[in-house]
């Protein structure tokens, strides 16, 4: 490295104290992780149909969505779907800000977990920062014992039920009782569960500020009509101490009495006097804390606010513009797509597999034939019937297959198929198709391309 | 008024902040590449491609990839970091006796 005195790699940054803050938007916060946290650490033990409701089978590469089973050959919808999500954040970021950063992500919803915990063993703030300058005593190893054993368990569960989401999770549990939990379930589990610990116990708004992706390129998405926190600092300007009593008018001051409690309840250690700044991630509890203040002083609230820079430069605000009206109409477009193939989508898979070995084999009577493996999946959770046949060449033939093919819900039927056809009708190379239709009268068939070769004419 | 014990205040340094974004970026894009590779290949059906004799488990062959991928794109995000930051300044044409 050129730096002339590299830093220490492990210099650690100093250390946050964020305030704790109740008020509006710190209820709405604690409403989102209870929800969120809840969704997540339920949803596996859901029960449908007699199955796991939510289950990304991997081990058996089937993804179970409550009544829904996707086979790895669906992996287009999980893509569209991921695209729609990307695009609904660019959505709302547009139209609102970081509301997804302050209120729906799982870095935020964790750290929120960990500081109800740490709040709960080592107090307050002004508590836990004297504890920390505190020498070792019982009380301070009582304290951060019992933070530690909290945040510790709390992981260890995070772990257990994200495994749980991807190998059936009362088997799981049972397994664990039992002591007989797989090597790499057990790892993962580990492995998930010390991410949590170190991400939402430790790094906490480090991560916002210097790993995440989103943090950095949101503002590309950021108009004058976005929805920001901000100070109104035409209101708030001159800053400055005072009395309750005090005339703010014949003093020349603004509304700030420079408290500093946005300061110090900031999960990110800014000052949101000094502008929009990109470590802010639209928490709100400087709005809290900052309409806290305005009560107490008989001040109207909103000095620290959700705006727009054009309503802080007393301009219309407009929520309907060209941006919006882009990405709406992409997802629009997208969301009905992938509504459409969904309810298109037939549950039969065929894959057809030409044999490589020989171009086409000639038997007695002027015959020629060509072998197949044939591969039919049904989808479906039940055992269904179908019937094969194949068309594009006149007169062609399947042999060796039986009239009705059972396949049993879930199932995979691999099958050697020999096609035959009259040498006068087939010659070079032609398509063909395979045709797969289930015979319980539902009409669900499933068509797949193949070549069939002959002499060259 | 506002002191350092208010604010956040010191930084990461340069060195973690690139070691911390340069780990998790790269385990993002491996998490990514696992997914779709693993959505095309099964890691049973690539058992003998590499070794004749490895018998490979379902979840050890997804393991696997992903740590495939996450050290082959930690090393490329490493290189990528490390010339980025250690760059000349200014070209040799452009020096001045300062530089």
């Amino acid at each position: 490295m050129t730096d002339p005195k590299p830093a220490s790699l492990y210099e650690s940054a100093k250390k946050i104290y964020p305030r704790e803050m109740s008020g509006r938007f710190a209820n709405l916060s604690k409403l989102a992780t209870v929800t969120l946290l809840g969704l997540f650490y339920a949803m596996p033990w859901l029960i449908w149909d007699g199955r796991q409701a939510f289950l990304f089978d991997l081990p058996s590469r089937k993804f179970y969505l409550l009544g829904l089973t996707l086979w790895p050959q669906d992996f287009p919808y999980l893509a569209l779907l991921l695209i729609i999500a990307a695009l609904s954040l660019f959505f709302f970021t547009a139209l609102a800000g970081r509301l997804w950063c302050g209120f729906a992500c799982p870095q935020t919803v964790w750290t929120e977990a960990f500081i109800w915990m740490e709040q709960f063993t080592e107090g307050t703030r002004s508590q836990r920062m004297k504890l920390d300058k505190a020498p070792w005593s019982w009380n301070k190893l009582r304290r951060k014992g019992s933070k530690q054993f909290l945040w510790i368990s709390f992981s260890l569960w995070t772990g257990f039920t994200f495994v749980g989401y991807f190998a059936p999770i009362r088997e799981l549990g049972y397994e664990l009782v039992t002591f007989s939990v797989g090597g790499w379930t057990a790892f993962w589990a580990f492995f998930y569960g010390f991410a949590t610990y170190g991400n939402a116990g430790y790094m906490r708004e480090q991560v916002c500020k210097y790993m995440c992706p989103y943090a950095r390129f949101q503002s590309a998405m950021f108009d004058k009509d976005t929805l920001i926190i901000s100070y109104d600092e035409n209101r708030g300007e001159p800053r400055g101490g005072r009395k309750r009593s005090v005339d703010v008018a014949a003093e020349g001051l603004g509304s700030c009495i420079d408290c500093t409690l946005c300061v110090q309840v900031c999960p990110t250690g800014i000052d949101i006097r000094d502008g929009l700044q990109y470590e802010c991630i639209a928490c709100a509890a400087c709005i809290d804390a900052c309409d806290s203040v305005m009560d107490k002083m008989n001040y109207p609230r909103g000095l620290v606010r959700y705006t727009t820079e054009h309503a802080l430069q007393h301009d219309k605000t407009h929520v309907i513009r060209p941006r919006m009206i882009v990405y709406a109409a992409l997802l629009l477009v997208l969301i009905g797509a992938l509504i459409t193939s969904m309810s298109m989508r037939t549950p039969i898979i065929l894959d057809v597999i030409r044999d490589r070995n020989a171009l086409y084999r000639e038997l007695p009577g002027e015959i020629i034939e060509n072998t197949y493996t044939i591969k039919l999946i049904n989808q479906s959770n039940d055992s269904r019937e179908f019937e094969l046949s194949v068309v594009g060449v006149t007169g062609i033939t399947l042999n060796g297959v039986e009239d009705t093919l059972v396949v049993a819900g879930g199932g995979v039927l691999s099958l050697p198929v020999r096609a035959r056809a009259h040498r006068d009708d087939a010659f070079g190379v032609m398509k063909i198709e395979f045709v797969a239709t289930t015979k319980d009268g539902s009409g669900d068939t499933k068509t797949e391309d193949s070549r069939f070769l002959g002499p060259m004419p | 008024m506002i002191t350092e014990e208010y604010r956040g205040a010191k930084q990461w340094s340069r060195n973690k902040q690139a070691v911390f974004a340069v780990v998790w970026i790269s385990f993002l894009c491996a998490a990514v590449g696992t997914m779709v590779f693993f959505a095309v290949f099964d890691p049973v059906d690539l058992t003998g491609v590499f070794d004749e004799d490895l018998e490979l488990e379902r979840d050890a062959g997804y393991a696997a990839g992903f740590f495939f991928f996450w050290v082959f794109s930690l090393v490329c995000s490493a290189i990528t970091a490390f010339l980025v930051r250690t760059a000349p300044k200014r070209d040799a044409a452009h020096r001045t006796k300062q530089d």
